[in-house]
C-alpha cells in the first residue's frame, strides 16, 4: 500500500470515528422526535383535591343514570365510554345485594351511589367509587379512591392506595391505612394505628379526644410573625428556658430546645433536632433541618417543617381554625389527642401512635 | 510551562470532581425539597417584580399568568419595573393597571443609571411587603408558582429563593435545543445537588424571591454589578443567609435563538461572574464570616466557574507547547499524552451530567443530541474567554460596562 492510501485511510478511519456519533445527533435534529418544552403543568397548583375534581368531572356522564336510579330505586349496570364498567345503585344498601358479600371477593367495578352507599367487609374494589350521599365502608377492605358528597367513614383495616376526598367528616377506624391523598371540606378524624400520607381538612383531629383548648390568636392583633423582621443567628445549641418569651425570628445552628411554657414570637429554625417541652408556644413557624420533637400540649401557629421526622405529643394544637397550617416531614408520628389545621403531609410514611 | 500546565489540569480534574460528585448526588442521593409541600398556610404579602425594558413582546404574557396565579389577592401585588422602556411596553403595563385595578402598581422609570439592579433598587420605593419575587418579563409563571416560591421565606435562615427555569422555544433551532440541554444539566443537577448537599445553590435573578430583611442588612441591590443575582447569591451567603433551590419550581423562558444574542449573554454572565469572583473571592474562602466551611468550597468553586474558560484555554495552548517543545514531564511520554489530551479535551464531566438531567427529566431522544453541545461549549468557551480579555482591559483603561439587554422572539400578539 502506498503511503498516500495509507494517509487516505488514516483520514477516513478518522473521519469515520469522529462523526459516528454525530449520526443519531443529527437523525433527531432534523426529525425532531423530542423537542418540545418540558412539561410544566401551568394551571396545576399542587391542589390536594386535584384528582377528586377530575372524578367528579369524569362523572358527569353518569349524572342522568344516577337520576334515573335514584328515582326508581334499581340498580344498573354498564360501560363508560373508556371501557370501564360501572355499577349504579339506586339505594345505599344494595352494595350488599350484589356479590360483593363473600369474603375477599374482588370488584372489578366503578361503584356509583345515587344516595348513601353501604359497602360490605373483606372485600376489594379496584375502581373508583362515588357516592352522592354517605359512606360507609366495612372492615378489611381494599379501595382505590372514593369520592363521598357527604361524610365517608372507612371500617377498621381498610386501606385506601389513591385518593379519598368527603365534602362532610371523613373518619377512618383503626389500622387504616391512607396511601395516597385524604381530603375532607370538613373535618378528618384518625383512629389509632392508621397510617397516613396527606392529609387536608380546615381541622384534623387524631384520636378521639382532641385537645380541650383550642388556641386563640397569639400573636398581638393586627401583627403577624411576618412583621417581627428581627433575626438572631446563633452557632452552636441554643435553649429557651421554661417560661421564657423570646421575641423575633430565630436560626439555631445546632441543637434547639424550648423550655415548658416558652413562648417565642417568631420564626424559628434549627439545623439540628429541635426539641419542645409541654405547653411551648410558638407564633409563627417551626423548622428543623433534622427532627422535630413537640411535647405534650404545645401550640404552633405557622407551618411546622422537619427534614427528618416529626414527632407530635397529645395535646398540641398545630394551626389555629382562622389560620391554617402545614405540618410535612419524610416521617410523622402523631400521637392520639392531636389536633391540626390544615395539611398534615408525611412524605414517606405518617402513622398514628397510641398515648404514651 | 509544564507545571503551570500541572496547575491547569489539577484545577480542572476538581471541577470534574465536583461534576460527578453533583451527578451522582443526584441520581442516588437524598433529595431536599423541604418547602415544596407547604400547601396550606396564612400566606405572608408579597410583592412581585417584574423587570421589563422594551418588552412588549412578552409583558402582556406574564402579567396575565400573574393575574390568574393560585395566591390570596389580597396578599400579592405585582410591580412592573419599566426601566426607561421606548416600546409599547408601557402602554401595555398601563392597560393591565387599568383591567386589575388595585393588583398591579407600575413604576415607569425613565431616567437613572442602566442595568436590572438599578431598576430593581429604584423600585424598592413601592415595596412594603417582607417577601420580594422577581421575574424577567420573558417569563411566564405556572398556577401554583408564587406559593412555591413563597413557602421557603417561612424558613427563618432563608433569604433568597430560586425556581427552575424551563426554555420553552426548544425546537426553534440547533442552539435552542443545545440550551435547553444546558439548562437542563444547571438546574436538574448542579442546582438541585447543591441544595442536597447544602452547598450554595445560586440566586438566579428571575424565578426567585429574596427577604426584604435579608437584603436590607446586605445593603441593598448593588446597581454596579453586571449580574446583580450572584451578587445577591454572595452577599446573602456572607451575612448567613441561605439561598435555596425548588427543582419543582418550574417557569417557562424564551432562550436566544441566535448565537449572536447568546454570546452576548454569556458574556454579560461571565463579566459579572467574574466581578463577583474578584469582589468576594478571597474574603469568602479566608475571611471571617458566616458561611460553612463546605458553602466556602463550593461558592469558591462555583465564583471559579467562568474564569476556567481562559484557563482551559491556556492549557490547551501550554498543551501544544509542552508537546512540540519535547519537554518531558515528570512520568515520561504517556503522561504527557493524557495530560495534552485532557486540557485539549477539558472537563468533559459536564456532559455526564447533562445526560443524567435529561435522563431524570424522563427525555429520552434528545439525549442523542449531546455530541453537539461541543459546538455550544467551544462557543462558550471562546466568548467566555473574549468576555474575560475585554473585562481585563476595560479594568486598565477605565472603561465603563455597557449593558446589553436580551433581544427576545417571541410574537407579539394583536
Amino acid at each position: 500500500m502506498s503511503s498516500y492510501w495509507a494517509v487516505a485511510w488514516l483520514f477516513l478511519a478518522t473521519g469515520t470515528l469522529f462523526f459516528l456519533p454525530l449520526v443519531p445527533a443529527m437523525w433527531e435534529f432534523y426529525r425532531k422526535t423530542d423537542a418540545s418544552a418540558l412539561s410544566v403543568i401551568q394551571q396545576h397548583s399542587g391542589d390536594v383535591r386535584y384528582f377528586a375534581d377530575s372524578f367528579r368531572t369524569y362523572l358527569k356522564g353518569l349524572d342522568p343514570t344516577l337520576q334515573q336510579c335514584s328515582t326508581s330505586g334499581r340498580p344498573t349496570m354498564g360501560t363508560m365510554p373508556d371501557g370501564t364498567d360501572y355499577l349504579v345503585l339506586g339505594s345505599g344498601d344494595q352494595a350488599y345485594q350484589l356479590p360483593l358479600g363473600e369474603k375477599g371477593q374482588h370488584c372489578p367495578m366503578l361503584i356509583a351511589a345515587a344516595s348513601d352507599l353501604l359497602l360490605p367487609s373483606d372485600a376489594k374494589f379496584s375502581k373508583d367509587i362515588y357516592s352522592r350521599g354517605r359512606f360507609l365502608g366495612g372492615s378489611n377492605n381494599s379501595y382505590r379512591a372514593i369520592l363521598a358528597d357527604q361524610a365517608a367513614h372507612l371500617g377498621e383495616n381498610s386501606s385506601v392506595t389513591r385518593w379519598i376526598h368527603a365534602v362532610g367528616e371523613f373518619s377512618a377506624a383503626e389500622g387504616c391505612k391512607l396511601y395516597g391523598r385524604v381530603s375532607s371540606e370538613n373535618v378528618i378524624r384518625l383512629e389509632g394505628g392508621c397510617q397516613f400520607t396527606r392529609l387536608n381538612a380546615p381541622t384534623i383531629e387524631i384520636g378521639d379526644r382532641p385537645p380541650a383548648n383550642l388556641p386563640a390568636s397569639a400573636v398581638s392583633p393586627g401583627r403577624s410573625a411576618w412583621d417581627l423582621t428581627t433575626r438572631i443567628l446563633h452557632e452552636g445549641d441554643f435553649e429557651i428556658r421554661a417560661g421564657d418569651t423570646f421575641q423575633g425570628s430565630m436560626v439555631v445552628r445546632g441543637k434547639l430546645h424550648i423550655g415548658a411554657g416558652a413562648r417565642v414570637f417568631g420564626n424559628v429554625k434549627s439545623e439540628k433536632d429541635a426539641v419542645l417541652d409541654s405547653g411551648a408556644r410558638v407564633e409563627g413557624s417551626l423548622i428543623s433541618a433534622k427532627r422535630l420533637l413537640i411535647g405534650r400540649d404545645c401550640r404552633i401557629h405557622g407551618p411546622v417543617i422537619a427534614e427528618r421526622e416529626v414527632i407530635v405529643a397529645s395535646g398540641t394544637c398545630l394551626g389555629t381554625p382562622e389560620s391554617l397550617t402545614t405540618v410535612s416531614a419524610p416521617q410523622i408520628k402523631v400521637e392520639e389527642g392531636v389536633i391540626v389545621f390544615g395539611t398534615l403531609w408525611a412524605r414517606e410514611h405518617g402513622e398514628v401512635v397510641t398515648r404514651s | 510551562m509544564i507545571y503551570v500546565l500541572y496547575t491547569i489540569v489539577a484545577i480542572i480534574c476538581i471541577y470534574t470532581a465536583r461534576h460527578y460528585w453533583f451527578t451522582l448526588n443526584r441520581l442516588f442521593g437524598f433529595q431536599r425539597h423541604p418547602y415544596i409541600d407547604i400547601d396550606t398556610a396564612d400566606w405572608p404579602p408579597v410583592t412581585i417584580l417584574v423587570a421589563a425594558h422594551n418588552e412588549e413582546k412578552v409583558v402582556a404574557n406574564i402579567l396575565s399568568a400573574l393575574m390568574n396565579v393560585k395566591y390570596p389577592v389580597d396578599k400579592m401585588l405585582v410591580v412592573p419595573v419599566n426601566d426607561r422602556s421606548t416600546d409599547r411596553t408601557r402602554e401595555i403595563i398601563d392597560g393591565f393597571v387599568e383591567k386589575f385595578p388595585g393588583r398591579i402598581r407600575p413604576f415607569h422609570r425613565t431616567s437613572g443609571k442602566g442595568g436590572k439592579a438599578a431598576a430593581l433598587k429604584d423600585a424598592m420605593e413601592l415595596v412594603e411587603t417582607e417577601v420580594i419575587l422577581i421575574f424577567d418579563a420573558d417569563y411566564i409563571p405556572g398556577a401554583g408558582l408564587i406559593r412555591q416560591l413563597t413557602a421557603p421565606f417561612f424558613d427563618p435562615e432563608v433569604g433568597g429563593v430560586m425556581g427552575r427555569v424551563v426554555p420553552m422555544n426548544v425546537g426553534a433551532n440547533l442552539l435552542t435545543r443545545l440550551l435547553d440541554l444546558e439548562r437542563a444539566g444547571g438546574y436538574q443537577v448542579d442546582q438541585q445537588a447543591r441544595m442536597n448537599l447544602r452547598l450554595v445553590p445560586q440566586h438566579g435573578g428571575t424565578v426567585a424571591g429574596v427577604r426584604r430583611s435579608a437584603l436590607r442588612e446586605i445593603g441593598g441591590w448593588n446597581d454596579n454589578s453586571l449580574t446583580e443575582d450572584t451578587d445577591l447569591t454572595y452577599r446573602l451567603l456572607l451575612y448567613g443567609w441561605k439561598t435555596v433551590y425548588q427543582n419543582r419550581s418550574e417557569c417557562y423562558e424564551e432562550v436566544p435563538e441566535t448565537w449572536q444574542v447568546r454570546r452576548k449573554q454569556i458574556m454579560r454572565w461571565a463579566k459579572g461572574h467574574n466581578q463577583a469572583l474578584v469582589t468576594y473571592g478571597l474574603h469568602l474562602t479566608f475571611g471571617k464570616h458566616k458561611a460553612t466551611l463546605r458553602e466556602r468550597i463550593d461558592g469558591a468553586l462555583l465564583l471559579g466557574v467562568y474564569i476556567m474558560a481562559p484557563v482551559t484555554l491556556v492549557g490547551w495552548v501550554l498543551a501544544l507547547a509542552v508537546f512540540y517543545k519535547g519537554i518531558a514531564p515528570l512520568h515520561g511520554i504517556i503522561a504527557l499524552f493524557s495530560i495534552t489530551a485532557y486540557a485539549a479535551i477539558g472537563n468533559l464531566a459536564a456532559f455526564f451530567e447533562i445526560a443524567a438531567a435529561v435522563k431524570l427529566d424522563g427525555n429520552r431522544k434528545r439525549i442523542c443530541l449531546l455530541p453537539f453541545l461541543v459546538l455550544g461549549f467551544t462557543v462558550s468557551i471562546f466568548s467566555v474567554s473574549h468576555a474575560a480579555f475585554a473585562q481585563l482591559k476595560d479594568a486598565i483603561t477605565g472603561a465603563e460596562f455597557h449593558w446589553d439587554k436580551t433581544e427576545r422572539f417571541r410574537k407579539v400578539e394583536s
